[in-house]
């Protein structure tokens, strides 16, 4: 069951990181991105990591792909002229890489020794409990330095997609608070006596 | 039941790490050939975003593997970056659009705008 598992999602991983390279039309890159992140998430759950599969699928598969989708329906239709392909030069770099990891791959798969698993409790692997007693007693401080990289992550977007000239307007800015009373005045026109 | 130090017990079916460490290589290949060879930057991108997820199954897997939960913390954190990365990419990225629509990185070669 487990082996079954593994191959069915792995494979679908595979195909879509085929398409996420191989697709002309963006909005089908981002559709094989979710396919691959979907299949990986289960391939977490079948590693036991319940919490990671959890934020897999909520937070990647639903807030970053959503994103991206956004700004392909922001963008249209791009429509690539010619070749989808950069240079021949890239395409040799890209070569270069393959060989380099099929190197990694093959000395990998031919010397490779795997430590021997740490002893301890397992019986909360993978769990909420286990992952925030980790976040919030070992890696408190990584943890802290996440929320100050997304805060500062937050501020750069809201300053690069700021038009010129988007200031808000002086008299949105310096409108003096009006009572309540004075609204319904002149709304009305008829003075509350 | 003795386990092998590279493979992991699912229910009662035993599986071989090196399986996914395989698919996280072969993803990670893809995502990095997509960067150099596509030319449209919001690809590049999703390529970016693909190598990111393929290290998360190494780190998860070796979490596994050697019983160590650390893994899955930095593949927390790694998603965390991931994030983070996307947004600002995407925000440099429409305000690019803004100026003109762009379908080849190698357009923008001068920081002009």
């Amino acid at each position: 069951m487990a082996s079954i598992v593994f191959y069915l999602f792995g494979f679908l991983a595979l195909a879509g990181g085929l398409g996420v390279v191989l697709f002309r039309e963006p909005i089908k890159n981002v559709l094989s991105l979710v396919l691959v992140m979907l299949s990986l998430a289960v391939l977490f759950l079948l590693l036991s990591a319940q919490f990671v599969f959890a934020v897999q699928v909520i937070v990647y598969a639903g807030a970053v792909m959503v994103l991206f989708l956004f700004v392909v329906a922001l963008m249209g239709p791009i429509h690539e002229h010619g070749s989808a392909w950069r240079t021949a030069g890239s395409g040799i770099l890209a070569l270069v890489v393959v060989a380099a990891f099929a190197g990694f791959l093959w000395s990998m798969l031919s010397s490779v020794r795997y430590r021997s698993p740490d002893a301890g409790d397992q019986s909360l692997f993978g769990t909420v409990q286990a992952i925030g007693v980790g976040l919030f007693t070992t890696y408190l401080y990584p943890f802290e330095l996440t929320s100050i990289l997304l805060l500062v992550a937050a501020v750069g977007a809201i300053y690069l997609s700021r038009r010129p000239g988007d200031e808000p307007a002086p008299e949105l800015v310096e409108e003096p608070a009006r009572s309540i009373e004075d609204r319904e005045v002149e709304r009305t026109g008829i003075a509350a006596s | 039941m003795f386990l092998a130090a590279g493979d992991i017990q699912v229910g009662n079916e035993t599986l071989g790490v090196t399986g996914f460490l395989l698919l996280a290589t072969a993803l990670f290949v893809l995502g990095a050939i997509g960067v150099l060879i596509r030319r449209n930057p919001l690809v590049m991108l999703i390529c970016i975003e693909l190598m990111l997820n393929a290290v998360n199954l190494t780190l998860v897997a070796f979490a596994r593997q050697l019983n160590n939960l650390e893994g899955q913390l930095f593949a927390l954190m790694t998603m965390t970056v991931a994030a983070a990365e996307a947004v600002v990419g995407l925000a440099i990225l429409v305000d690019i659009f803004r100026v003109r629509a762009v379908d080849d990185v190698d357009e923008l070669s001068e920081l002009r705008g």
